[in-house]
């Protein structure tokens, strides 16, 4: 039986696509329409039946063509790019600017993102609060809702979240697709452990500070939502490092070498998320009865998860986010999904069929209310 | 052993399935479970402090909060104390301020609201200076730097 799921790879007929596509179908629909769809808003219909649509058909893409990492970065870049701009059209219908000013700092109306959480354990274990200024429960982006969101997504995904949650991972998985082969090649994965040294220095001087660090002078990604108003060298220099950051992280690098170079050396959610993949039941599994070490999978990894001792050792590191670009590239599918307990090799469309749910469930529901907004947005402006 | 595993597996991840599956309906409930947990507060050097004296004048109320030095372990040597007018502001304001509620004022704080700009006459040694005077949605804040 496992030697026809290896030749026939993951694809499945149309009608069995169509088949596994359905309790997906109905449960987006569910989801994204609350079961009562309103079509007083033309608009607002429009927006959800599209993106109702498009979520449903890249899963069952997934299903009949088998791969997964293609579509799976459909959605995630255009989670990461409507996100940002629901966010920053957000802040300008409020505002007038991308910028938040003191009124909104003093006032806690900043919208809470799930980086801030490595810095807030710390402070929230011994002041008993969280140093963030922003609504408790509540408004756009609250801090329970993330949290809850956060912590369920890591527990069940494990760094998964980094390529099947984040809101900003879509940037740099964008930016490192544009160029065919990469200009930069040799890059020591050492700086992989980067992001758990970011982690300590941001988690210690929050805690020191009771400021989110990391938030307040590191972030590239505020150069895409939003930051400080410049009203003085200090902001100044922060907008800079930001957008600097960006550019490098986010931009230039992740082109160049067709990695994703913000998550794989700086994002100190990424260390959680990584130490979270101990916990979650879903791996990506190396069967050392097919693999022939081409290696080609270790290239691929956008996220240096990959070595070429972990595929003699026939096992993958922690630092998997379960992209499934690896497992797209293997010919001989011998790197699979799987579950953890269960042998390598063994119960692979199974596994992969439950994580692929598990996985895309939540993406597309989590970025249905920022695409539905983004489309609804530009619908408006040109009806 | 190697079946109780893959059995311990499965099961994990189907217990996945499900808690995926009950999240988005159920997170209202699970973010206002959340919200009563003890750390869920937003910090006094964000919040402000709570309000520990309110002055009401026509229109207007004035709140007075009480001093920040929070710190991680313990409180800081500097912090800082809010005060808000709330409602319909005269262009100029203009208060005299007890902020630990001694029955002796601290300082005298004006405030321009068309040219925004604000004015502190210490009378208290530990009273610095203004660290941030702002427009907000409900009047006007302004947050005055303490020794302690």
């Amino acid at each position: 039986m496992d030697n026809v799921l290896i030749n026939s790879g993951m694809k499945k007929p149309f009608g069995k696509a169509l088949l596994y596509t359905l309790p997906m179908f109905l449960i987006t629909f569910m989801f994204m329409s609350g079961g009562r769809p309103d079509f007083s808003n033309p608009a607002s219909a429009l927006a959800m039946l599209i993106t109702f649509l498009f979520v449903n058909v890249l899963y069952f893409l997934m299903h009949y063509t088998g791969k997964t990492d293609r579509y799976r970065a459909v959605i995630f870049i255009i989670f990461a790019l409507s996100l940002s701009f629901t966010l920053i059209s957000n802040m300008v219908a409020m505002r007038n600017s991308m910028s938040f000013s003191q009124a909104d700092i003093l006032e806690c109306k900043i919208p809470f993102c799930h980086l801030v959480i490595p810095m807030m354990i710390l402070p929230a274990a011994f002041t008993q609060s969280i140093i963030f200024p922003g609504s408790i429960i509540g408004g756009f982006a609250n801090i329970a809702s993330m949290v809850v969101l956060w912590l369920i997504a890591t527990l069940v995904l494990g760094r998964g979240f980094c390529s099947w949650g984040c809101f900003y991972g879509g940037w740099d998985d964008g930016f490192s697709r544009i160029r065919k082969k990469a200009t930069v090649k040799k890059i020591s994965d050492i700086w992989k452990w980067m992001p758990f040294a970011v982690l300590i220095m941001v988690s210690l001087t929050a805690a020191l500070t009771l400021v989110p660090t990391y938030c307040d002078w590191i972030c590239p990604f505020k150069a895409v939502t939003e930051f400080e108003q410049v009203t003085s060298v200090e902001s100044a220099t922060k907008a800079g490092v930001f957008i600097s950051l960006f550019a490098g992280l986010v931009v230039v690098l992740p082109v160049m070498t067709r990695k994703r170079t913000q998550c794989s050396f700086l994002c100190p959610l990424g260390a959680v998320n990584t130490l979270s993949n101990k916990v979650t039941p879903f791996t990506v599994k190396i069967d050392k009865k097919t693999c022939t070490e081409c290696f080609k999978c270790v290239e691929a990894c956008p996220l240096f998860a990959l070595s070429k001792e972990n595929i003699i050792e026939g096992k993958v590191s922690v630092f998997c986010s379960k992209c499934g670009k690896c497992v797209d590239t293997c010919s001989k599918k011998a790197i699979h999904y799987g579950i953890k307990g269960v042998p390598a090799g063994t119960m692979m469309n199974f596994s992969r069929n439950l994580f692929l749910f598990v996985s895309f469930l939540f993406i597309a529901v989590f970025s249905s209310g920022s695409i539905i907004n983004s489309l609804k947005s530009l619908l408006n402006l040109f009806f | 052993m190697k079946k109780l595993k893959i059995i311990a597996g499965i099961t994990w991840a189907i217990l996945c399935l499900i808690l995926i599956l009950i999240l988005f309906p159920g997170l209202n409930s699970f973010s206002s479970s959340a919200a009563t947990l003890p750390f869920m507060k937003i910090n006094p050097n964000y919040s402000g402090g709570v309000v520990v004296k309110e002055m009401i004048t026509a229109g207007c109320t004035l709140d007075i909060r009480k001093p920040v030095f929070d710190g991680l372990l313990k409180e800081r040597k500097t912090g800082f104390m809010q005060i808000d007018w709330r409602g319909t502001l005269p262009e100029k304001l203009s208060d005299t301020i007890d902020y630990n509620l001694d029955g002796i004022p601290d300082f005298w704080i004006t405030v321009d609201r068309k040219g925004s700009k604000t004015g502190l006459n210490p009378f208290n040694s530990r009273v610095k200076n203004v660290k941030i005077s702002t427009q907000t949605s409900y009047g006007w804040a302004v947050r005055v730097d303490l020794e302690k």
